[in-house]
């Protein structure tokens, strides 16, 4: 079935977005078990899984061309969230090859890809556009080869440099993000970015996350599922406009708090890039308001569980004090005790309520 | 509240030299090398020193040998700093580079010489002074200098930051988020922490 895209709906100020039913059911929901703690859970990124979320290299959803128009007014704002330093210029073009490859291959009712040698085409339809260029001619696009690309791609990108057994996050197009500054963040190695990240440093998760990224494979790229919450369905979670979105914390309600908070889920994603040996990085935002979860048995009773055990390090880092019990105590009632399976999958193709 | 936790908040050593550098700058951000920042057995007499007098009446004929032992004074860290990427341009595989000073002289130091093609193991920083720190807002990008406190307000756009550990090498500077951003106007009273 081709999926409608629903281009005016909004991620702010008014806040249109709304879920489909198919929507809601391909959600990545990110808790396989019933406790939730830091580990490294990176899997191969092959095809297909336990939602339709995992069924191309770059998902494309409802929220496509929205998404796009919302980046695009990021952008205008805040030029500086796409940034690419200049040693970067040969990973910027892998990049820009690998996704428009993959998104001709996945969705070739929406997008397309010709070569007549170094002389390419990419025809682009949900969004209207038609491009010739030249590969490896950046005077033959409106913008570096990266932000060209990652302008009509959901979710946001980093590429990473590695040198001296390290990765270094040298590039990005950073506009949905869960409160990290891109701008303060560009050059950090691995282990400065994650830095602030409580708990995960002491049990040594991003030194093994490190060794196995420093060895990943062109043509095997992997993925990981991450999760913080949100309040509204607001993609720009910027700590440049958290005096934009920070009050929202304080707007739950006990009567409000199933529409306002929203699950945020990353779908995060590595790929080896052939000719710059660098690491394009997917970070892929999926936002599901609690009554949308509530419509999956499994998903109410779990995510019910998981944040009533919420390491209080965990809760505090991803900023829900304000507004988690509220979450718990309203999910409380819905949770029958009933022993859950294991995996993420909803286990049901409809939706109650 | 002292030790956020946080991994990007940069570690500092002594200055121990290097047998295998073919030629050694050293960096000090004051008329002289405070011995602390010294390790034992190093040995300043071996490299190429630059200092900073803080003073704009310099010797009517200062040292510039550009040779281990030499000693050249600078005014100011800005007016050695605005020397340091003509000479490192000049510079070939082999030298080290030190520094001995303030947080934000280290990492301009670093950022100049990373510019000129050094790698950070061919430096070496031992912080001396005052801890002060310099503070980029992340909401407006001001950058403050020789914040002391726990809190400080933007000169930008007058945010009350909360002064994190979070730091950036490429800024030379530590993250300040604003601290009252979900209730305005609870801001908690500010701690001296950074002398």
């Amino acid at each position: 079935m081709t999926v409608q895209f629903k281009p005016t709906e909004t991620f702010r100020d008014t806040f249109t977005y709304k879920k489909s039913a198919e929507d809601i059911l391909r959600f990545p929901f990110p808790f396989p078990e019933d406790e939730y703690m830091y580990s490294v859970n990176i899997e191969p990124h092959v095809k297909g899984g336990p939602t339709a979320a995992f069924n191309a290299a770059f998902d494309i959803d409802e929220h496509y061309v929205a998404e796009c128009r919302e980046r695009e007014r990021v952008l205008k704002e805040d030029p500086k969230r796409c940034q690419v330093l200049p040693h970067m210029l040969t990973a910027e073009w892998d990049a820009l090859e690998l996704i428009m490859e993959s998104l001709a291959v996945d969705y070739p009712e929406h997008f397309s890809l010709s070569k007549a040698g170094d002389v390419w085409t990419w025809v682009n339809r949900p969004l209207g556009l038609h491009q010739t260029f030249t590969f490896g001619k950046v005077e033959t696009l409106p913008y570096g080869p990266f932000e060209y690309i990652t302008r009509q791609v959901q979710g946001d990108f980093t590429l990473q440099d590695q040198r001296e057994d390290m990765l270094y996050v040298d590039g990005g197009m950073v506009t949905t993000q869960a409160d990290w500054s891109f701008e303060f963040n560009i050059g950090m190695s691995f282990m400065e970015w994650h830095g602030p990240v409580p708990l995960a440093n002491e049990k040594g998760v991003f030194e093994r996350a490190l060794k196995y990224l420093l060895r990943l494979q062109c043509g095997q790229p992997v993925r990981r599922l991450n999760w913080t919450m949100t309040i509204n369905p607001r993609l720009d979670t910027s700590p440049e406009n958290y005096p934009v979105w920070g009050p929202d914390r304080t707007t739950v309600t006990p009567e409000n708090v199933g529409d306002k908070v929203h699950l945020r889920v990353e779908l995060q994603t590595l790929f080896r890039l052939p000719r710059s040996n660098a690491i394009l990085f997917g970070i892929r935002c999926y936002l599901t308001s609690v009554n949308d979860l509530v419509k999956v048995p499994k998903w109410r009773r779990r995510l019910h569980r998981v944040l009533r055990d919420l390491h209080p390090a965990l809760a505090e880092y991803k900023g829900m004090p304000r507004y988690r019990q509220m979450v718990v105590d309203y999910l409380a009632p819905m949770d029958d005790g009933v022993p859950t399976t294991k995996g993420i999958a909803p286990e049901t193709d409809r939706l109650d309520g | 509240m002292s030790d956020q936790g946080i991994k990007s908040k940069p570690t500092y050593s002594k200055i121990a030299g290097d047998k295998a550098a073919r030629y050694q700058l050293l960096l000090v951000e004051g008329a002289g090398i405070p011995s602390e920042a010294m390790a034992e057995g190093g040995d300043p007499s071996a490299f190429e020193t630059w200092t900073v007098a803080h003073a704009s009446a310099l010797p009517a004929a200062p040292m510039m040998d550009e040779a281990p032992g030499a000693v050249r004074p600078f005014r100011s860290t800005q007016h050695l700093l605005s020397a340091l990427e003509e000479r490192l341009d000049r510079e070939t595989m082999g030298l080290r580079l030190y520094a001995i000073g303030t947080e934000p002289f280290l990492w301009d130091a670093f950022n100049i010489a990373s510019a000129a093609g050094l790698s950070r193991q061919e430096m070496q920083f031992a912080h001396a002074g005052p801890k002060a720190r310099r503070i980029y807002c992340v909401h407006c990008r001001t950058m403050m200098e020789g914040v002391t406190t726990s809190i400080v307000t933007c000169k930008g756009c007058g945010a009350a930051l909360f002064v994190r550990d979070h730091f950036s090498k490429r800024l030379a500077a530590y993250m300040g988020v604003q601290v009252d951003a979900e209730a305005p106007g609870e801001v908690p009273q500010a701690e001296e922490l950074y002398k």
